[in-house]
């Protein structure tokens, strides 16, 4: 399993890179896996604002449809167009192509309640 | 629960109806399963399935009701089937992935159609899907042989799986084909499907329906929704 260690985790399995004030967010390695081919994601509107834990996207695979979290609260201000006519990216790059949307956030001090990449690992071992 | 096979709802309401049963167990209660049926018959879309999609002058026509499920895939018609739904904690680590739990609740449905004598397994991909559900397999569904007798399809959210289906016991007049836009013959259609009626087993709905609850309670230990008896 992929876990950058540079990367934040959510317990619901979302990442978070951070530029900045900006944090860039996707689904991990394990629940592209778990999720199986997707098929299609519904993006949130650029300007939306997110809460964290909150759903704000989902993503279709196999005829499931997931709710996906956002990891920090903030205001949304960029989603991955390229996801529309290629929602596989999440499966094929998970970390890269397959990000899903970016927020500036409210406060860059909730990134402290997220996991680092060993203890993730954990999360999803045990 | 077998009385929600009399309840009348229009299809927007069955589709509210399953969320509730979501929303129950997100709020601590247990596993639960739902049996219904559609009267008028229902045409539903997938939760993204374009609008495009459908005839609605011929559903109207037909006197099909549309309704958007909250669950993935493509374009069901509701009817000549019954219809279960369960929802259960969203499992963790691996066991929780989509096709894990397809697999563990198809095990209450193949129990179930088994006491009817109807040999059922998990269905595996055969290609992209078209607009019309019943047409194609992917591991959310259910074959005898070759020809697919169930369709499935989940909504997860809240650490709940909210999966609901389509059992097919027999065929209208009419089908998918008749009500979706695109290049889907009903020929194909009805070799690709099997109904009960056609495996000559029983097709009476509380018949199939009590199969379906013993199926659940003997392989996961699911019972029905009390809620039902509304």
């Amino acid at each position: 399993m992929n876990l950058p260690d540079q990367l934040r985790y959510s317990s619901e399995h979302e990442w978070v890179a951070v530029d900045g004030a900006v944090a860039r967010i996707g689904i991990t390695d394990f629940a592209q896996d778990a999720l199986g081919d997707v098929v299609y994601v519904n993006v949130p509107e650029v300007g939306a604002r997110v809460e964290a834990a909150g759903s704000c996207a989902e993503v279709e695979s196999t005829k499931s449809v997931s709710d996906i979290y956002a990891p920090v609260s903030g205001s949304v201000v960029a989603v991955n167009a390229a996801l529309a006519a290629t929602p596989e990216l999440v499966n094929s790059d998970p970390y890269g192509e397959g990000w899903i949307f970016e927020v500036a956030m409210d406060d860059p001090a909730q990134l402290e309640a997220l996991m680092d990449a060993a203890a993730y690992r954990s999360l999803v071992e045990s | 629960m077998l009385d929600d096979l009399r309840v009348v709802r229009d299809a927007a309401g069955q589709m509210e109806a399953d969320l509730e049963l979501l929303e129950a167990v997100a709020a601590g209660g247990p596993p639960v399963l739902r049996l219904y049926r559609f009267d008028p018959p229902a045409l539903t879309l997938g939760r993204f399935q374009p609008d495009d999609d459908v005839d609605r002058e011929a559903c109207a026509r037909l006197g099909v009701d549309v309704a958007r499920r909250p669950t993935g895939g493509r374009a069901l018609l509701h009817g000549p089937d019954l219809t279960y739904a369960v929802a259960i904690p969203e499992p963790g680590g691996a066991a929780g992935s989509v096709d894990a739990v397809y697999r563990l609740l198809a095990g209450g449905l193949i129990a179930g159609l088994a006491t009817l004598g109807v040999d059922a397994a998990v269905a595996c991909g055969d290609g992209a899907p078209g607009p019309v559900c019943m047409v194609t397999q992917q591991g959310a569904d259910l074959r005898v042989g070759d020809r697919k007798v169930c369709g499935s399809a989940q909504v997860r959210r809240r650490g709940v799986v909210l999966q609901h289906g389509s059992i097919l016991l027999g065929r209208l007049p009419f089908d998918e084909t008749d009500l979706v836009h695109g290049p889907v013959e009903r020929q194909t259609l009805r070799a690709r499907t099997v109904t009960l009626a056609e495996l000559g087993a029983p097709t009476d709905p509380a018949v199939v329906g009590e199969a379906v609850v013993q199926g659940f309670a003997s392989a996961l230990g699911i019972s029905p929704d009390p809620v039902g008896h509304r």
